[in-house]
């Protein structure tokens, strides 16, 4: 990874966050269903984040030690565990599950 | 993921839990780009100025299979667009001056956008945006030099179940969400629509295509009690 590489991806994403913070949020301003779907991005967008790290091995899908982990932290945070626990829960779950 | 009664500052369990997991993506993430990279400073630069694991990490995925520089930009640069969408979310229920807006957008990333939106003043969503993007960077860099200068006294940072930390976390925040029908609606389809996709799609876009599951919730009754 060149320098060059390093500032291409930096302006790349730069520009992608700014262009979302004025472009979107004008878009979403202008048409008033938008801004009901504005408030329900972060619920999709997080959790197809949270299904591909819990789940993507490469290009395929794996139930593994992690998925196990985040199942745990699942249940804690559905008993409403403190944030702390929940996160150390899933950490602790994967690793004794590696050993 | 709640508001103290007198400010909208997250509770110091959920600041401490955002920074420590930050700081277990930092070690992780930046071992692997010390690794490619074989540079110090270029390591600390790159998670300094482009501020996205996800896309250094798939920068260096499409590298690593043989592929080719621009094809490698364009996976880097498509994980990120989900931030652009997050941005745009927030930047509807901010209302602040253009510096600081655009500081904000600068620092979009899943947990502040995701405890920020939760608050239901304007004033509320930029506070807590802010002490949740201080807690991540301060988690961030010091698992970023620990990575950095640390990296082989750790050795696998996996085998201590880091990768499960950030999942954990990015699903306690939207919890809440989770308990009103349409986010939970929104959070299955769009969920369920990346695992489903993942394994045909080029990288990042499954997590774009995700949005598809807010447009689906756009379809179910907005509760009573919502505030936003």
């Amino acid at each position: 990874m060149t320098w060059t590489i390093i500032i291409l991806l930096a302006v790349g994403v730069a520009s992608l966050r700014l262009l979302g913070m004025y472009g979107g949020t004008a878009l979403v301003r202008r048409v008033p269903m938008f801004e009901r779907l504005g408030s329900l991005i972060p619920a999709a967008v997080v959790s197809a984040v949270i299904a591909q790290l819990t789940f993507a091995s490469g290009k395929s899908l794996t139930i593994d030690a992690r998925s196990a982990g985040v199942a745990v932290a699942a249940v804690l945070i559905w008993r409403r565990a403190p944030i702390i626990v929940v996160i150390l829960a899933a950490a602790a779950t994967t690793a004794l599950l590696r050993l | 993921m709640s508001e103290t009664s007198t400010s909208a500052r997250p509770e110091w369990g959920t600041l401490i839990g955002i920074g420590l997991t930050f700081f277990a993506i930092g070690v992780t993430v930046n071992v692997l780009v010390y690794e490619h990279v074989g540079s110090a400073v270029k390591t600390i630069a790159a998670a300094g100025i482009v501020l996205s694991a996800t896309s250094e990490l798939a920068y260096i995925a499409v590298r690593d299979v043989g592929g080719s520089v621009l094809a490698a930009l364009i996976a880097g640069w498509v994980v990120a667009s989900r931030f652009g969408l997050l941005a745009a979310s927030l930047g509807t229920r901010i209302q602040v001056g253009h510096l600081q807006r655009s500081c904000a957008a600068l620092n979009c990333l899943d947990p502040n956008v995701g405890v920020a939106m939760q608050q239901t003043t304007p004033k509320g969503v930029i506070t807590a945006f802010w002490w949740v993007t201080g807690a991540l960077h301060l988690g961030w860099w010091c698992g970023t030099f620990t990575g950095v200068f640390l990296g082989n006294i750790i050795g696998d940072a996996n085998r201590l179940g880091l990768d499960a930390v950030f999942p954990a976390l990015l699903l306690a925040i939207i919890a809440n969400l989770l308990r009103q029908k349409p986010g939970l609606i929104a959070a299955l389809v769009g969920g369920g629509l990346c695992a489903a996709l993942l394994p045909i799609a080029p990288a990042g876009t499954p997590i774009i295509l995700s949005l598809t599951g807010a447009v689906v919730a756009l379809k179910v009754p907005e509760p009573k009690a919502a505030t936003s």
